[in-house]
């Protein structure tokens, strides 16, 4: 793994006019063997590889080897350092082994940097981090490289968006720096500045003497004695530029102040405000200065202001016209500056139509305190306020009010000059606008006016909620809906038809031709129609009105699917109306809005109920099969999705027995292998009447025969992805009922052999479940509807142009709304933050995962048991309660994972225990979603390898605590675990250093990796995440080997809770009473709960 | 032949100096003006007084370059008239607002009128000019000369058209004192300019601060706060520089004919549309 670094180096020295880099750096896993001693960072990747990097993975264009070359060059960072070693970064650590010291020096170490420069149009090099920082930044969200960005560059990426932001509001404008040269002064603020700062005594004898050198060429070189040089230069300005640097300061690592051009003694980081000013003005004038302009217009700025301002490296003046210019410059900036800063009360246009159409619009002036907008009072009204009344309201709008006023009133007209009009008195209450100059107003100047900090009111038909337009209306209605007379056929039913034809609409009312035409030529663009004003485009409506024509003889039939597609497009020319009486509208308003859903009812075999949101998840999926839409069930782990699932098969089964249908084919279940056993399991405990078999393992059919046989008599095939992948021909022969792909995400990557084999499966209906936020991951949202509904949303090439490009590199929310508005229908996601979620929840909800054991854990647990059979009987007393006793700790060790059983320090990989495996699954899961976890197991040994495995295999942060951790180290673990500022973070606790006076409330999801004996020593650790009265929901997953001595001792530990559980002791030891046969029932393995 | 000003009142100003003035001693003038011949001006109490530099002219006898002194002064309004003026010009929003923004409103005349007055010289009735210099001619060149840069600074400071028809600062802001609109303008007025913001870098400097405390890794790799989940879109500007649109176009240190908004709208829609560095 590479880790891709970098911050913002300002030039070393104390030059006037003090520039910087910005330089990339790379930490890498591999060490480097450097001749000692040697101050070169051990991990970094040397200039020779850091070039190849940059051309061939990151695509950073090379103009000339050459060139590219000598943007290399050596850079010090001041790390934390261990042993004369630097320590790995946070990222690259959790590819590591080794943990990381509490306890560290500082110390700077060389690194070889790469300079984000870049040629510019104009001329020479341009810094170009903005743009570079924006490509890494895709790059590394799509995984397209073996690399990783750091926290520091990351920061840096967002810094820049913000800066960009900023620029694009034009909130910069040109500057003078002014700087005094005079000598006595000078020399005062130098001695003043190099106490202040320990700068060593070589550093402060070159300043004096570059301070000398400038001051003797500034005064051999001015004709006035210049006493100082001023510089033109760029500037922010504005509130926003201030609130995001105060912001960003707290956003930023130190280690992005880390970086000097050369090392300090004694060592030093930047300031992180100042640094972040630095780098902004920096990158603000190289930005400015590097903009090409056209000849023509450098000829419209020649020898001004703004043309000094645009010089790449700025030459200072000396000359006393130069000071002139300055003090103009100043008092200019000084006045937007007060323009910028706060006032206590809002200046607001008021635009009011007229009711006659012939009458002139009013443009009123209106005035509130900030702070209380509702206190809004129209100037008309101000100046017949009597005199006490008015000093009130004076009062009210703060100090200087009236003067204030006028200067807005005057400002605002320099922007709008219209306004002059209305200033022409000693007090100003508004103007009046023609039909023309009203239009303008709204289409423009209004518009001008809000961005300029005014407020504007304009009239409601006018606003985007308001706004009657001009439309080509499609109407549509459902058409098989209704029809069809065989009940098996209708039950069948697929394909949906939507008969549509379109029509000339306005405000969402139908027009006739005759009257587009008299708007198309009427002479105003404002025209009140039918009682109420609208904008007319007139251009668009007659292209409209041709759309309209055409489209009068084509076929009007569409694929509900492709009607949904319609519709997702909608907007400003297109509009979609179902009659409301139709069975398409309510089908719009159910897929648009679940909870219209009437929630099923509770399927009669099912054994248990369903909670009211999965009675309507129940409902939705039965609707969406029943109007042939294939959709996605995304609810958060552990708001049962394998139930709502396995009460949608015994639902339609109810149904189809009530028509007299018979032999619904089956369905097949596609899940992770992890999860293969628990599906069955959760199969017979809910739905004992549901016919399901597993088909895995090396006794699976064979022959194509043999599995049709076995497809005929069950009602449930449950299988692997890898199983769908090598038996595809098997599957593919079938047609099934359904297929549901359990972890839907399985198939993100649409080149697998996986993904492509899942496609070929034939079924009636598709059902894809996950619980990570698909919506967010472009990509697995296209591979999962390209599976649910092929096509949809287009070809991947399509999509990765209407969507991914604009929505992740360009940061477009007008796709972001389409794509929303196109899966919408598709996707039922339910969060257990959902108000109405929580309420249909317990505080606690729990779950067991089963699990099956892997061939290797089998044969080991057989082993034990076999062993222990023929020992029991010959040991008594003491000695048989301590064999009993270290065979349950062997099976249960053997469960978790058989490196733990064995001890030989073997691979702790999931592919040998499914509880690993299920654990790594569901984990990612819940990292992707933000939430922090505990993961509780009664061998200290595990949560040493699970930590580490968490860390170093899987990268998460992550905490472990146990008996030997001590008290500080505790209390710092704990408090940054519930830091809010903490990543989402794993904190795995050994069930007994976790069970009291340990508050971890961030964590919302507990795992049990193991079981203890007693409910309430698991009840009790559980709590850590939960406190009475605080209302959240934590999830507890409880994992239990099949077929072991687990689900057997599960099963006790319920039946003695049934019985007031007294019996069981706080520790295994009641166990040791059992007689010999029924601890061998108790220990023995149920082969038939065994995967590969 | 506008160099000297770029406002329609200075203009204004220039264009009735013109009207009576012959052309040669008007481009004389004006290169006296635009060169050092001019060497000291000072305007107090409404009188132009100022030192220019002759041509030495053997041929008229002048061997030694001269200096001649140049008055100018123009005809004053009454204290009263003056009241009277202010008091109307302080009814109207619209002119104070302009003269807030350090413009004379192009409509003042209007004030003026009413009362039988003007502010703009019109003819040469409104002002008596003398040289020591021995042209028999008046306006003479050097006279021209000093007009030309008085109507330089009035660009800058319109106020001293006030002045210079016999109002001074302290009457002016006694007079607009007497109504709300006028107090809301003395009050700017009395802003003070403040001196130069001297500056010891360019740049913001970047500090170093000495490490008293060696900081948690996560603070020196994550920082304190976590970034935002998301990234706000980018805002979509149809009008450009509205910060600068504010304070009107032609600010003091705009040296140009052309208009500086249009120019400076060119600058932020090149910077935001054609520079690759921002992609």
């Amino acid at each position: 793994m590479q880790i891709l670094h970098g911050t913002w180096i300002p030039q070393a020295g104390e030059e006037f006019v003090q520039s910087g880099g910005f330089y990339l750096w790379v930490e890498t896993t591999e060490r480097k063997r450097f001749r000692k001693p040697s101050q070169r960072h051990p991990y970094q990747m040397t200039a020779d590889n850091l070039l190849e990097l940059l051309v061939k993975e990151l695509g950073i264009a090379a103009p000339a080897e050459r060139q590219l070359k000598s943007l290399i060059s050596t850079k010090y960072f001041l790390l934390p350092t261990v042993e004369q070693q630097p320590l790995p970064s946070l990222e690259l650590s959790r590819y590591l082994e080794a943990d990381l010291p509490d306890e560290f020096e500082l110390q700077y170490w060389q690194v070889d940097c790469y300079q984000t420069l870049a040629p510019a149009k104009t001329y020479g090099l341009a810094n170009n981090v903005v743009s570079l920082l924006n490509d890494l930044h895709f790059i590394a969200l799509h995984n397209l490289a073996e690399i990783q960005l750091g926290s520091d560059l990351l920061f840096w990426f967002h810094y820049t968006q913000a800066l960009k932001r900023i620029i694009f509001r034009d909130q910069y404008i040109p500057a003078l720096k002014y700087r005094d040269l005079e000598p006595a002064k000078l020399a005062r603020k130098k001695r003043a500045t190099s106490a202040s700062r320990k700068t060593s005594p070589q550093t402060r004898r070159s300043t004096a003497k570059t301070a000398a050198k400038t001051k003797a060429t500034a005064t051999t070189q001015t004709i006035d004695s210049g006493k100082f040089e001023i510089y033109p230069a760029w500037e922010f300005i504005g509130e926003e530029y201030e609130t995001t640097i105060q912001q960003y300061v707290d956003y930023m690592p130190l280690v992005c102040a880390a970086g000097f051009s050369e090392p300090r003694d004694p060592i030093e980081f930047y300031d992180r405000e100042t640094l972040l000013r630095h780098f902004a003005e920096c990158l603000l004038n190289d930005i400015v200065t590097h903009t090409p302009t056209t000849q023509a217009f450098n000829k419209t700025i020649a020898d001004s202001l703004l043309a000094s301002c645009l010089q790449p490296n700025p030459q200072p003046w000396t000359y006393a016209q130069g000071l002139d210019l300055y003090k103009q410059w100043q008092t200019w900036r000084d006045r937007i500056r007060r323009t910028q800063t706060e006032q206590s009360f809002d200046l607001y246009f008021k635009l009011q139509d007229p009711i006659k159409p012939e009458d002139p619009w009013e443009l009123q002036f209106q005035i509130a305190p900030k702070a209380d907008p509702s206190a809004r009072l129209a100037l008309q009204d101000y100046w017949q306020l009597r005199p006490k009344q008015r000093q009130q309201v004076q009062k009210q709008m703060g100090n200087g009010f009236e003067q204030y006023l006028l200067m807005n009133l005057g400002y605002a007209a320099r922007i709008y000059p219209a306004l002059w009009e209305g200033l022409d008195t000693d007090q100003p209450t508004g103007i009046r606008l023609d039909l023309d100059a009203a239009f303008d107003f709204l289409k423009e100047a209004a518009w001008v006016l809000e961005n300029a900090g005014y407020k504007v009111v304009v009239p409601a038909w006018w606003t985007p909620e308001g706004r009657r337009r001009a439309k080509v209306r499609l109407k549509a209605r459902g058409k098989s809906l209704s029809g069809g007379e065989d009940k098996t056929k209708k039950y069948f039913s697929l394909e949906n038809l939507v008969e549509y034809q379109y029509e000339l609409a306005i405000g969402g009312e139908k027009v006739t031709e005759q009257e587009w035409n008299q708007l198309v030529t009427a002479k105003t663009p404002l025209v009140k129609f039918r009682g109420q004003w609208m904008e007319l485009d007139q251009d668009k409506m007659r292209q409209m009105l041709e759309f309209w024509k055409t489209q009068q003889q084509e076929n009007p039939e569409l694929s509900l699917l492709d009607f949904l597609k319609l519709t997702a497009g909608e907007g400003e020319e297109l509009e979609v109306e179902v009659d409301r009486q139709d069975a398409l509208s309510e089908m719009l308003t159910k897929l648009g809005d679940k909870s219209q859903l009437q929630p099923v009812d509770n399927p009669k075999t099912l054994q248990g109920n369903l909670r009211e949101y999965q009675k309507r998840g129940v409902s939705w999926l039965q609707y969406l099969e029943q109007i042939g839409l294939n959709g996605c069930l995304a609810d958060d782990m552990g708001l049962g999705k394998t139930v709502q699932v396995i009460a949608r098969l015994l639902q339609e089964r109810e149904l189809a027995k009530k028509q007299r249908i018979k032999n619904l084919p089956p369905t097949l279940l596609v899940a992770p292998t992890s999860v293969v056993g628990n599906w069955y399991h959760e199969i017979e405990k809910f739905a004992p009447g549901l016919k399901a078999a597993i088909h895995h393992g090396t006794e699976r059919a064979r022959s194509a025969q043999e599995f049709k046989q076995a497809c005929r008599e069950n009602d449930v095939i449950i299988t692997s992805f890898a199983l769908a992948r090598k038996d595809i021909k098997l599957f593919g022969d079938i047609q099934w009922h359904r297929v549901v792909l359990d972890e839907a995400q399985n198939i993100k990557n649409p080149k697998a052999d996986l993904t492509k084999s899942i496609l070929k499966l034939n079924a009636n209906h598709r059902l894809a479940l996950t619980g990570t936020p698909i919506e967010n991951r472009l990509l697995d949202l296209w591979s999962i509807f390209n599976f649910l509904n092929p096509g949809y949303l287009g070809n991947q090439t399509q999509f990765r142009r209407n969507f991914e490009l604009p929505i992740q590199k360009a940061n477009d929310p007008r796709q972001s709304i389409t794509l929303k508005k196109l899966v919408e229908p598709f996707i039922l996601r339910r969060v257990k933050t959902d108000q109405s979620i929580i309420k249909d929840l317990p505080d606690k909800v729990e779950q067991k995962l089963y699990c099956n054991l892997t061939k290797e854990q089998a044969s080991l647990y057989e082993a034990v048991v076999k062993d222990i059979t023929t020992q029991i009987e010959e040991v008594e007393g003491i000695h048989r309660k301590g064999l009993i006793l270290a065979t349950l700790t062997k099976l249960k060790q053997i469960c978790n994972h058989p490196m733990q059983f064995l001890q030989d320090g073997s691979d702790f990989t999931p592919e040998r225990s499914h509880k690993l495996m299920r654990l790594t699954e569901m984990v990612q899961e819940a990292i992707d979603e933000g939430e922090s976890m505990l993961i509780f197991t009664q061998f200290t040994e595990l949560g040493a390898s699970l930590e580490k495995y968490l860390r170093h295999t899987c990268h998460y942060n992550t905490y472990y605590l146990h008996g030997g951790t001590s008290r500080k180290k505790r209390e710092q673990m704990i408090s940054e675990f519930q830091d809010p500022e903490t990543e989402p973070s794993i904190f795995v606790l050994s069930l007994k250093a976790g069970g009291v006076g340990i508050t971890l409330t961030k964590a919302n999801r507990v795992f049990h990796f193991d079981r203890w004996w007693n409910p309430a020593v698991e009840d009790q650790a559980t709590d850590r995440a939960f406190r009475i009265g605080q209302s959240k929901n934590v999830f507890v997953h409880k994992f239990v080997a099949m077929g072991t001595l687990e689900e057997r001792i599960d099963e006790m530990i319920q039946d003695k809770k049934k019985l007031a559980g007294s019996i069981v002791g706080a520790d295994e030891s009641w166990l040791t009473e059992l007689d010999n046969n029924a601890f061998r029932k108790l220990i023995a393995l149920n082969r038939s709960a065994i995967m590969e | 032949m506008s160099q000297f000003s770029r406002t329609w009142w200075g203009q204004r100003f220039i264009t009735a100096l013109e009207e009576f003035t012959d052309p040669g001693r008007l481009s004389r003038g004006r290169s006296y003006a635009s060169g050092s011949k001019v060497k000291s001006f000072t305007i107090q109490d409404g009188l132009v007084t100022a030192q220019v530099r002759g041509s030495v002219n053997p041929y008229y006898g002048v061997y030694k370059e001269p200096l001649y002194i140049t008055t100018i002064e123009f005809q004053p309004i009454s204290p009263a008239k003056w009241a009277a003026v202010i008091a109307l010009v302080a009814s109207k929003a619209g002119l104070i607002s302009k003269l807030l923004l350090n413009e004379i409103p192009d409509n003042i005349e209007e004030s003026f009128t009413l009362l039988g007055l003007h502010l703009l010289p019109q003819s040469r009735k409104d002002f008596i000019a003398h040289c020591s210099c021995p042209d028999y001619s008046n306006p003479c060149k050097h006279i021209a000369g000093v007009y030309y840069l008085v109507a330089a600074d009035l660009d800058r400071d319109p106020f001293l058209l006030f002045e210079l028809r016999g109002l001074s600062r302290e009457d002016l802001h006694k007079e607009l004192a007497k109504s709300p609109l006028g107090q809301a303008l003395v009050a700017e007025l009395q802003l003070a300019q403040h001196p130069p913001e001297a500056l010891a870098s360019y740049h913001t400097q970047p500090r170093a601060i000495a490490v008293k405390k060696a900081p948690g890794l996560r603070d020196f790799w994550h920082g304190a706060k976590r970034l935002p989940a998301t990234i706000e879109p980018l805002p979509e500007t149809l009008v450009a520089g509205i910060p600068v649109k504010k304070q009107g176009d032609f600010p003091a240190f705009w040296n140009r004919e052309n208009s500086f908004l249009a120019a400076m709208e060119t600058i932020y829609e090149q910077v935001r549309h054609k520079n690759p560095g921002l992609d």
